[in-house]
């Protein structure tokens, strides 16, 4: 399918696409109630629920009034449906806000504005700096004369750095005057979802005509939501509008995450079902029966001789809707009331506020707590997730001395700042390289202080240090920089930029010094891309020394160098250089090529170490989580070593002996495979040793080993608790996310960049770090935190409540449905199987709306052991992850006690209140009183701690019962008229009462007793531990728990040094952009060896940090 | 806003929003509840209080037992199955030929005081194997109807016994149809009449308002098919007390209901002569009839059950505080040692 875009023609395509409208809404007005309903209905509870009360409707089997049915089914679909309305009233509203924005678009040969909901394919937009488009454009002309324009693409892909984009060659060079004529069709395929691809021709009309197709690629367009960036206008032509835009195409709603304990529960409602369907089978066959054999010869119920067809299925559905209140109606309401609550106690909590910015932790995402407490895998980013992303100039070397290597901090080091003081030129140029070879912005406020705007953090750490060493930018303007050196003023004129790519890895300017007009080329870049084209004869053995001294530290690495160029040479490149810029094939290629030529024999200056600092607390984190047997798995874009590093500094691996780092790699699919098999062989043989393995693995040997190694990497996933994935790309990161998923693990994946949204969205639970890459990460994660530390108290303690509570709170609504419902069940039996129900209809809807679910709502909070408690034992976590408290054995426990308590309250009541006074109304009001006593003492039993709250609700609800029920018992007209007051004097109603207490309680206490004591699980002796007083410590050090399949804990032996190809091909294959923009650091080469002599080093440093 | 709240002992965060937090608004409000901090009382299961729990219950409970049955004992029960001695020897083959039959079904029982009775005796009929918990049976009334003159027409659920040749019953359904009709009169020591009271029999609150005085039967068991006893039509629904005893169903297949209550003590060994008119079916289901006088205590009628199961209780939570108290003091276990902690032992669980 094509389609054929008139450019400015203003009249032909208005009706042939749909206009710029952007609509994210579900509903309309009109379709709200029957879409709402369609979708509520699509649910398999609700079904059931809706098929209950429309057999209700048939009063022949109806045992109850219907409103007991409907009432609660109504109220829980009005306030799904309010709160469904509510959330497509704040999409409206932000698609108003964008359809209403106004913009310039040209009609009938004028530039008019208007609003951005009336742009038709083909109109002309224009757009001015820091424009958001509206809609997916081509692009015909910017304000750069070589038709160049830089937008960010953020919103669209999460990355954050520019991208340029160039007018088709077709329209180069066009006068902006001239603009508002064109004319001309552009082909282009039907809207799709692609963001990479634009495969389209453009031909031009007349007076433009230039005979040739102009083929057209996704770099001459900007698609809707970038920004526009550095350029003064552009303007394009729409392609793709409203709802058929790249972004909108690919829009559509995240799938709604089901939490483990969702899924848990699910299946057993599926359990209750059939056993539900089986007792009506066998109740509806044995009323059958009795109803042919004795009831014919009951003369005073008067069956007809003949019946109906239908009379045969008469009794079953009686049953059926008797046996309705098996599954709980309430159990959604209470769980969804909950669940909000556990969000709520997580955006309140005060000990999750970041204290720098004051952000508190906020879940977007309401409905998953429980998960966080079921976590199994942590996927985590590195830089701005586990440190800073503060990067702070610690170090440098320079011509072949190293400074700041006792003080820690560069900027204090006497011995340089003497050689600023006595204007060494090495330091100087080394200086001027910091200070100038980037692109930082600088500002100046009014009060004359300098702010630097960078988008690398590494160019502003190094300019910032620059300026404290003396040497401070001042100015950027057009061509000339100022720098300002002990007082001085020196200006220099930039020539050329050549600018940062992830091929090259390194960044160059072309500076004429103003003063003398002397030629130099400035550069940066990571190690292997500037040492080894260092010039011939200088010694550059103590740069490699340094880079590889710092990356063991975890620093991050940029070696500095530069060159005078003579005039001839510079000329004659820079022509090439220009030809190169303009040309139409190939042409970044070219542009590298050229870049070549000029970037060699560079005079190595020095290296820079820059630190970006682990945030407070990330090893104790790692330590206690991985405690609680989580497993971490780091993903990064950095560099190998920076990884590793930065690994061992936050406990991440453990250090030699007990640790052992296996590598994966090789750049062949052989390679990769014999390469993951010696791992997985290694792994297999140390995993009965208590011995800490990890696995390293890049990109490259990631993307061949997921593509032809699946299972063999699946495997490895298995058996490895900690991994190390370095320089993988965020659709990666989705991938590995995506594999362990597959494994039937709870993954969580955390990150606080654009390039983590892709495996924060894919993972079972995303966190969000609202850091300082912006608030992409946090916008698309459930739960978005300040600080990595928080995680802790998010899974610890927030997690682990939230599952307890919930694990509670669902069996408790079946227990206490299945209780009334046996209660129905065996009353059927001494009812001539036909299905009468004990109980009335306001007693059923109440029971289950009012008396049982107030009690229980409060065991949110409910804390089994204090938080302290369970931070210093995190196993106790192994009680959440294998769902310890809700599954098929603990929910059998229930049932078990549901049946027990139903025989005794039954039993009880029919006995004690037997001949005279077995009157229909009074028994069930004994029985259901017996009901709401048990329960209440169940809670109470269940309960581990107790406050105000919780009385009141428990005992509370036990008044509030008798009040209820006095007050109905007050209404003449109503079935149980003095019923209540009747009972209430009756010495023999309390006696029963109590006895039901004794009986009923009385062997759950001591069961429960007897496990406690003598079976207790691990939470029972934290328990007991917590509340016998004093501080519990932990004996001795604590072997963390593993999983069997897992193998324990302990550091980094190296299996294999290998020789690996010192150049370092660029990774991954579609966007060269993708990887985040850092400046490479630490060697490529071999960094196994010496590994261990550094350790003891960067394990105290990092313990200083904490 | 938020600060005031903030008590100064409230922890590490706190400390901090003296200098940069303030700006921000968003910064939660701080509350004993917001951090799930509400000062708790958390028990655990100690053995001493445990034990003593158990102890206490059953200190509780076997004297409540005890006393219950007293009450029971003390109550004197005269119960006399009458439904297969009132049918004459020769119609013994086919009891429902007989019972269906008219005539004269009268018969007379004697019964013998065993021990003095108290005013006032309840007099009950007792009916085995009776649903009047079954469904079709329990809803075949209508409420309305009995308590309103002008709601003669709700009949809704009375079916089959709504209408009659196109009017309607009152009271109709099954439940009222199907009315007990024996009748019983009482002698003592086979000279003196013993008045039998049918006033106030049956609940206050149904004779004001669910009966209605302005009330009457009409059409009542004038059909082909008759149940049970007939109404007198023109007594109001209020004042016939067998039917508003009758109308309360019971829940159970085996029930008493009061006949009447005799206003006058009964010495031991006094006789008992009962004329009664032996009218109502029970022998198509095999149903029984039983013809009972009880006295009553403070817990009702004679219903050992409650004694016995409070003793039981009592009992066991008695045993179980004795064995728990052994396997403590044979097996004491110090509670909250951490070293019990599994991976404080061994590394695995158990």
């Amino acid at each position: 399918m094509k389609r054929y875009v008139d450019i400015n023609d203003d009249e032909s395509s208005y009706d042939v696409y749909c206009d710029n409208r952007i609509s994210n809404r579900k509903y309309t007005i009109l379709n709200f109630l029957p879409k709402n309903l369609w979708e509520q209905f699509s649910r398999f509870m609700n079904q059931y629920f809706l098929l209950i009360a429309c057999l209700q409707l048939w009063s022949l089997i109806t045992p109850v009034n219907p409103a007991s049915t409907w009432g609660p089914l109504i109220f829980i679909f009005a306030v799904s449906a309010t709160k469904e309305a509510w959330d497509d009233y704040n999409r409206y509203l932000s698609d108003k806000k964008a359809n209403e924005r106004e913009v310039w678009i040209v009609r009938h040969g004028v530039k008019k504005l208007i609003q951005a909901q009336d742009i038709r394919v083909g109109n002309i937009v224009w757009l001015r700096e820091n424009d958001e488009a509206p809609c997916d454009l081509v692009l015909l002309g910017t304000s750069d004369p070589q038709g160049l324009c830089y937008i960010e693409t953020a919103a669209l892909d999460g990355e954050t750095d520019l991208k340029t984009r160039v007018v088709p060659s077709a329209c180069m060079g066009i006068d902006p005057e001239l603009l508002h004529k064109i004319k001309g069709v552009i082909e282009c395929p039907s809207p799709d979802r692609d963001i990479r691809r634009f495969d389209a021709n453009l031909r031009l009309l007349p007076p433009f005509l230039d005979n040739d197709v102009c083929p057209l690629t996704i770099k001459n367009t900007i698609l809707q939501t970038c920004y526009l960036r550095n350029t003064e206008w552009a303007c394009g032509v729409a392609v793709y509008t409203g709802n058929e835009t790249k972004m909108g195409m690919s829009r559509g709603a995240p799938e709604p995450k089901l939490t483990a304990v969702d899924a848990m529960i699910d299946k057993l409602t599926g359990a209750i079902f059939i056993f539900q369907i089986v007792v009506v089978m066998v109740l509806g066959i044995a009323g059958n029966v009795w109803k042919d054999t004795e009831a014919r010869k009951q003369w005073y119920v008067l069956y007809p001789h003949e019946g109906p067809w239908y009379e045969l299925l008469v009794i079953p559905l009686r049953f059926e809707l008797l046996c309705s209140i098996m599954i709980p109606i309430s159990i959604k309401v209470s769980l969804d009331l909950v669940k909000s609550l556990y969000a709520k106690f997580i955006d309140w909590d005060q000990k999750m506020i970041d204290g720098e910015t004051g952000t508190p932790a906020h879940a977007t995402n309401t409905a998953i707590s429980e998960d966080l407490g079921q976590v199994e895998y942590i996927l985590t980013d590195k830089t701005g997730t586990l440190t800073e992303n503060k990067m702070i100039f610690r170090r440098c070397c320079i011509s072949g001395k190293f400074h700041g290597n006792e003080s820690g901090d560069a900027l204090k080091d006497v011995e340089l700042l003497n050689a600023i003081e006595s204007g060494s030129p090495d330091v100087i140029r080394f200086l001027t390289v910091m200070a100038i070879c980037n692109t930082v912005i600088p500002v100046q406020s009014k009060t004359g202080a300098i702010s630097y705007k960078a988008q690398s953090q590494d160019e502003d750490a190094l300019v910032h240090a620059a300026a404290k060493l003396h040497m401070v930018l001042v100015n950027r303007n057009a061509n000339i920089l100022e720098i300002k050196f002990d007082g001085t003023v020196i200006h220099y004129e930039v020539l050329e930029t050549l600018e940062f790519t992830s091929d090259r890895k390194r960044m160059s300017l072309v500076v004429k010094d103003c003063e003398n007009g002397k030629i130099f080329l400035l550069t940066k870049g990571a190690d292997e891309a500037i040492i080894p084209y260092a010039i011939p004869g200088q010694q550059t053995r103590t740069f490699v020394e340094a880079v590889e001294q710092y990356s063991q530290l975890g620093l991050r690495t940029l070696c500095l160098a530069w060159r005078e160029l003579m005039a001839d040479e510079y000329y004659e490149w820079s022509l090439a250089f220009k030809e190169a810029s303009s040309s139409l094939v190939d042409r970044e290629w070219r542009i590298a090529e050229v870049c070549q030529r000029i970037e060699h024999d560079f005079q190595v200056l020095g290296v820079t170490a820059i630190e970006d600092r682990l945030q407070d607390g990330v090893p104790e984190t790692i330590e206690t989580l991985r405690r609680a047997g989580i497993n971490f798995w780091m993903l990064t874009g950095d560099k190998q070593n920076t990884a590793i590093q930065i690994a061992l500094s936050c406990n991440f691996i453990s250090p030699e002996p007990k640790g052992q780092l296996l590598l994966i790699d090789g750049k062949t699919k052989d390679e990769v495979c014999r390469s993951l098999e010696r791992v997985l062989l290694t792994m297999r043989i140390t995993s009965s040793e208590p011995k800490d393995v990890a696995f390293v693995v890049d990109g490259w040997a990631l993307e061949i080993a997921l593509t032809y190694h699946r299972k063999a990497f699946t495997d490895l996933a298995i058996l490895s608790r900690t991994a190390i994935c370095c320089r993988v790309t965020p659709s990666q990161k989705a991938q590995l996310v995506q594999l362990l998923k597959s494994c039937d693990y709870r993954t969580l994946a955390i990150g606080d960049g654009g390039n983590d949204v892709k495996m924060i969205q894919q993972a079972d639970i995303g966190v969000g770090i609202s850091g300082r890459e912006g608030l992409q990460a946090a916008r698309a994660a459930d739960y978005s935190i300040g600080k990595f530390r928080f995680l802790k108290r998010l899974i610890l303690v927030h997690g682990r409540y939230s599952y307890n509570r919930t694990a509670f709170l669902s069996q408790y609504s079946f227990y206490k449905s299945l209780l009334i419902c046996f209660i129905q069940i065996f009353f059927s039996f001494i009812s001539g199987i036909s299905g009468t129900s004990l109980f009335n209809s306001v007693s059923l809807m109440a029971y289950n709306v009012f008396y049982t679910s107030i009690p229980v709502l409060v065991s949110v909070l409910d804390k089994d052991v204090g938080e302290e408690t369970v931070m210093q034992h995190p196993q106790i976590l192994f009680y959440c992850q294998a769902g310890r408290l809700l599954n098929p054995s603990t929910f059998a426990g229930w049932f078990g006690r549901s049946l027990f308590h139903a025989v005794v309250v039954f039993a009880i009541s029919i006995h004690a209140y037997a001949f005279e006074k077995s009157e229909m109304e009074e028994v069930s009001m004994v029985a259901l009183s017996g009901c709401i006593w048990l329960q209440a003492f169940v809670v109470a039993l269940e309960t581990n701690s107790f406050t105000i709250l919780q009385h009141l609700a428990i005992w509370g609800n036990l008044l509030a019962f008798y009040i209820i029920n006095l007050m109905l018992s007050a209404i003449p007209s109503s079935g149980m008229y003095t019923i209540m007051f009747r009972l209430c004097r009756q010495p023999s109603y309390w006696l029963t009462m109590l006895i039901i207490f004794g009986a009923g309680m009385g062997p759950i206490l001591a069961l429960k007793y007897f496990r406690y004591t003598y079976r207790p699980s691990q939470i029972n002796k934290l328990q007991q531990a917590e509340r016998m007083g004093g501080p519990i410590l932990s004996l001795g050090n604590i072997e963390p728990q593993a999983r069997s399949t897992e193998i324990a804990v302990s550091p980094l032996s190296i299996t294999q040094p290998k020789n690996r190809n010192p150049v370092y091909e660029p990774l991954l294959s579609d966007s060269p952009n993708s990887t985040r923009k850092s400046l490479g650091t630490g060697t490529p080469f071999d960094f196994f060896q010496s590994q261990t002599t550094r350790l003891s080093s960067s394990y105290s440093r990092n313990c200083k940090d904490n | 806003m938020s600060s005031p709240t903030l008590p100064s002992s409230s922890g590490a965060p706190g400390s901090a929003d003296s200098s940069a937090v303030r700006r921000n608004s968003k910064r939660p409000k701080y509350s004993k509840f917001t951090q799930q901090e509400l000062p708790a009382c958390k028990p655990i299961l100690t053995p001493r209080w445990v034990i003593s729990a158990f102890m206490l219950v059953s200190i509780v409970f076997i004297p409540i037992g005890v006393a219950s049955l007293f009450a029971s004992r003390d109550v004197v029960e005269i119960i006399d199955r009458y439904d297969i001695d009132c049918i004459p020897a020769s119609n013994r083959t086919d009891k429902v030929q007989y019972i269906q039959s008219p005539g004269d079904k009268t018969c007379i029982r004697t019964l013998k005081v065993p021990k003095h009775m108290k005013h006032p005796i309840y007099v009950y009929y007792q009916l085995d194997n009776f649903y009047q918990n079954h469904r079709r049976y329990v809803k075949s009334r209508s409420d309305q109807q009995l308590r309103d003159n002008s709601s003669a027409s709700d009949v809704g659920d009375c079916k089959p016994e709504d209408m009659i040749n196109g009017s309607y019953i009152v009271p109709c359904g099954l439940i009222a149809w199907s009315l007990f009709n024996d009748t019983y009169s009482f002698s003592i020591n086979s000279s003196q009449n013993l008045t039998v009271n049918k006033k106030g029999i049956s609940w206050k609150s149904d004779r004001e308002h669910k009966f209605g005085k302005d009330v009457y039967p009409k059409n009542f068991q004038s059909g082909g098919l008759i149940g049970g006893a007939t109404l007198d039509p023109s007594i109001p629904l209020s004042e016939q007390e067998a039917l508003i005893v009758w109308m309360r169903t019971a829940a159970l297949p085996t029930f008493r209901k009061l006949y009447g209550k005799i206003e006058q003590d009964l010495e031991e060994n006094d006789t008992i002569r009962v004329t009664l008119g032996n009218y109502y079916n029970t022998y198509s289901f095999n149903g029984k009839k039983k013809l009972v006088l009880s006295t009553t205590s403070w817990l009702g009628g004679k219903n050992d059950f409650l004694g016995i199961a409070y003793l039981t209780v009592g009992g066991l939570c008695f045993f179980l505080a004795m064995a728990f108290t052994i396997v403590y003091l044979v097996k004491p276990r110090q509670l909250g040692d951490p070293s019990y902690l599994s991976w404080n032992r061994n590394p695995g669980w158990h």
